[in-house]
């Protein structure tokens, strides 16, 4: 059985091993001791703080592999992305340039330093154990942070975002970095995003250039690369744009990689989430149904686990009792359900943020 | 030789020199509708008709025995008062950071307007059958660069504080500007030489419209780009020396096509401003011996019937300029008048 529940001191080895497993490495998940266990007792003082509205809270969570006793993923919330510091990206926009005497129009494409993302809440620091890429596992840790912002909504803010790790060529390097940060830094794009992880990224962005750049001058390979995730995340992405996130206008600094966008009401996960009571039920007598996302009502226990959407004729849900356990919820009880599955592309189709957000 | 205002009947000549000038020389269109709108707003500012700021002096040399024109200068009075006037400032921006243990500069091309209200030398342009070697006693050359230094000075409080000259950038042998290639061309949906041509007709409003406004990292620039900032084109290597000499310098300013230099200098500082002065005119009867090199530049100190020409001495102790009686009537003056004289030899 897998379970989400937020991380423990004792995880901190588990944590380590999936910062070296992230492809390509994280700046956000920096396989550094210190840091990784400052970021657990960040995020444990997160979980037992009273919030009334979003601030520098990082959440921390981990999947659990309850029959091999195992860590094998993480993911993490930031509340506010720029909380404590500025959140920096690029954003693209178009200039017209337009000249009445050469009846001529231009449209000019620039990339603008930016902090409008932020405000935003943060999916960040993923990291799965590669045995467990594409299973339902792997939904689970992604959108679980979903359920638990459903939960605890004043936490977080109205629009989420989600950076995606950007495009590497075949010999790892970033085109974009070394058509833009290179300049300015003379440093290997990994050097860098090292450093930005274990120091801070915002100590770098100040000394990126912080007027526009014009895409015209950046090489063919770098405009390419904006917007651009890593392949390993082509799968991710496609999950959350059927989540209900869209792409933004935003890049990473670093490598361009995109940043996608959604306004928690827009969000398949959050419109579908619904409470019902539980009704423990063994679990050869459990009816077959869509896998959901089932998460309990707890703060500091919060758990969260896939199960059958099984509900009974009066709306309970048939869980059973190891699930029940798991969830700490007893028969009477409401936990919150929501569809693993997604639509398929064409029922929600996925936008383009235009800024509207 | 000599230098005289542009006059209504230069047109068929100045059309010749046009022609002659070629692409590249834009302040000279072969238009005759053009050329004579030039000469007409030239002649009005000789006779102080327009406003100080507007005024473009035309000059001309010619050959005033067979009335051939030989070349031409000019000094604009203020540059970028009816139309905008752009350079690109090459300026430093520091990238530091102490934890990061670093320390860059970036050189970086600021879009600017700076020179607004300078006054400007331009337009020089010598003849081919008034050049080279056979014609380097003459030194035509200097003569028209240097005249507009003793214009200025004689007429000082016509112009502003500075004085600048746009300097021709590179170009590869296949004339292309690798600069204008790498930055330009990606704004501007002409050529470089239908660019250049507007600008030298006075159209400059597409620059303004199309022109990046946000300043360029020169890193972003290929290496053949940057090679370009600040540089002549080889032909213009002489004319810049003679500018320099004078004691204009590059400040960081370049064209925003060609990435040629503008040199520049607060014209009170310039040498020959600085160096001449005015004599009384005496007049000595006998024949003429034209100096081997000539070193003394005379001019007059009236503007609507401005002359200046190479004299054959200079100004004696008490300060009186003797002049031959060809000389005089060259210059167009009487004894008792007085001519402002220029000792092009004189260091420092």
């Amino acid at each position: 059985m897998m379970v989400v529940r937020p991380v423990r001191p004792a995880d901190l080895p588990a944590l380590e091993r999936l910062a070296g497993l992230a492809t390509p490495s994280l700046t956000n998940l920096p396989a550094h001791r210190d840091r990784l266990e400052e970021r657990i007792a960040r995020s444990r003082q997160s979980f037992g703080r009273e919030v009334d509205f979003p601030g520098d809270e990082h959440y921390t969570f981990v999947l659990e592999d309850l029959e091999r006793d195992e860590v094998v993923g993480t993911a993490t919330l930031r509340a506010e992305a720029g909380a404590r510091e500025a959140y920096y990206t690029y954003r693209q926009e178009t200039l017209i340039h337009a000249s009445q005497q050469l009846n001529v129009r231009r449209e000019v494409q620039t990339l603008s330093l930016s902090h409008e993302v932020s405000e935003t809440t943060q999916l960040c620091a993923l990291s799965l154990d590669p045995r467990y890429r594409g299973t339902s596992a792997e939904s689970l840790l992604r959108r679980s942070r979903l359920m638990f912002i459903a939960q605890y909504p004043e936490r977080f803010a109205e629009v989420l975002a989600m950076a995606f790790p950007g495009y590497l060529d075949e010999q790892g390097e970033s085109p974009f970095w070394n058509s833009v940060g290179r300049h300015f830094f003379v440093r290997d794009y990994h050097d860098i995003n090292y450093l930005a992880g274990v120091r801070s990224k915002s100590f770098i962005a100040e000394v990126m250039p912080q007027f526009p750049l014009y895409l015209a001058l950046l090489t063919p390979q770098a405009r390419a690369a904006i917007g651009r995730e890593h392949p390993a995340h082509e799968a991710a992405m496609a999950e959350m744009l059927a989540e209900g996130f869209m792409r933004s206008r935003h890049v990473d600094l670093f490598d361009a990689g995109p940043v996608i966008k959604g306004e928690r009401n827009r969000l398949h996960t959050f419109r579908h989430a619904a409470w019902h009571p539980v009704r423990v039920r063994p679990a050869h007598a459990l009816p077959d149904a869509e896998p959901a996302m089932v998460a309990n009502q707890r703060l500091a226990d919060f758990r969260c686990v896939v199960a059958r959407y099984a509900l009974s004729p009066t709306g309970q849900l048939m869980l059973s009792p190891e699930h029940a356990e798991l969830l700490g919820a007893e028969e009477g009880r409401a936990v919150l359900a929501a569809p693993l599955t997604l639509p398929s592309n064409g029922e929600e189709e996925a936008g383009f943020d235009e800024g509207e957000l | 030789m000599r230098i005289r205002p542009i006059a209504e009947g230069d047109l068929d000549e100045l059309q010749k020199i046009a022609r002659e000038t070629g692409v590249g020389f834009t302040s000279l269109p072969d238009n005759r509708e053009f050329l004579a709108a030039k000469i007409a707003a030239a002649v009005a500012a000789f006779e102080q008709r327009t406003p100080a700021d507007r005024r473009n002096y035309f000059f001309v040399l010619e050959d005033e025995e067979s009335g051939e024109l030989a070349g031409c200068c000019a000094i604009e009075g203020q540059v970028g008062r009816e139309v905008p006037f752009y350079h690109y400032r090459l300026g430093t921006l520091a990238h530091s950071s102490v934890q990061l243990d670093l320390h860059r500069t970036i050189d970086t091309l600021f879009l600017s307007s700076d020179h607004t209200g300078d006054a400007e030398v331009a337009s020089l342009f010598l003849r081919p059958g008034f050049r080279g070697k056979e014609r380097a006693h003459q030194r035509n050359g200097a003569l028209l660069s240097m005249v507009r230094w003793l214009f200025m000075a004689e007429f000082r409080d016509q112009f502003p504080d500075k004085v600048l000259a746009e300097m021709r950038g590179v170009f590869d042998e296949r004339g292309k500007s690798p600069f204008w290639e790498c930055l330009g061309s990606h704004f501007f949906p002409l050529d470089f030489d239908e660019a250049d041509r507007l600008t030298g007709l006075g159209q400059k409003s597409f620059i303004g419209e199309l022109m990046p406004k946000f300043p360029i990292y020169t890193p972003f620039l290929s290496d053949e780009a940057r090679a370009c900032i600040g540089q002549v084109h080889h032909d213009t290597r002489p004319a810049l020396a003679m500018l320099k000499k004078e004691g204009l310098r590059w400040e960081g300013y370049i064209d925003i096509f060609d990435g040629g230099p503008t040199v520049e200098a607060y014209i009170d500082d310039v040498r020959a401003v600085r160096k001449s002065h005015c004599c009384r005119v005496e007049i000595r009867s006998g024949s003429d011996t034209p100096p081997a090199r000539p070193r003394w530049l005379a001019a007059s100190t009236t503007m609507a019937e401005f002359r200046a020409a190479w004299v054959a001495c200079g100004p004696d102790e008490e300060g009186t300029l003797t002049l031959s009686e060809t000389e005089a009537q060259r210059l167009g003056v009487a004894a008792g008048d007085s001519l402002r004289v220029l000792d092009t030899e004189e260091t420092s």
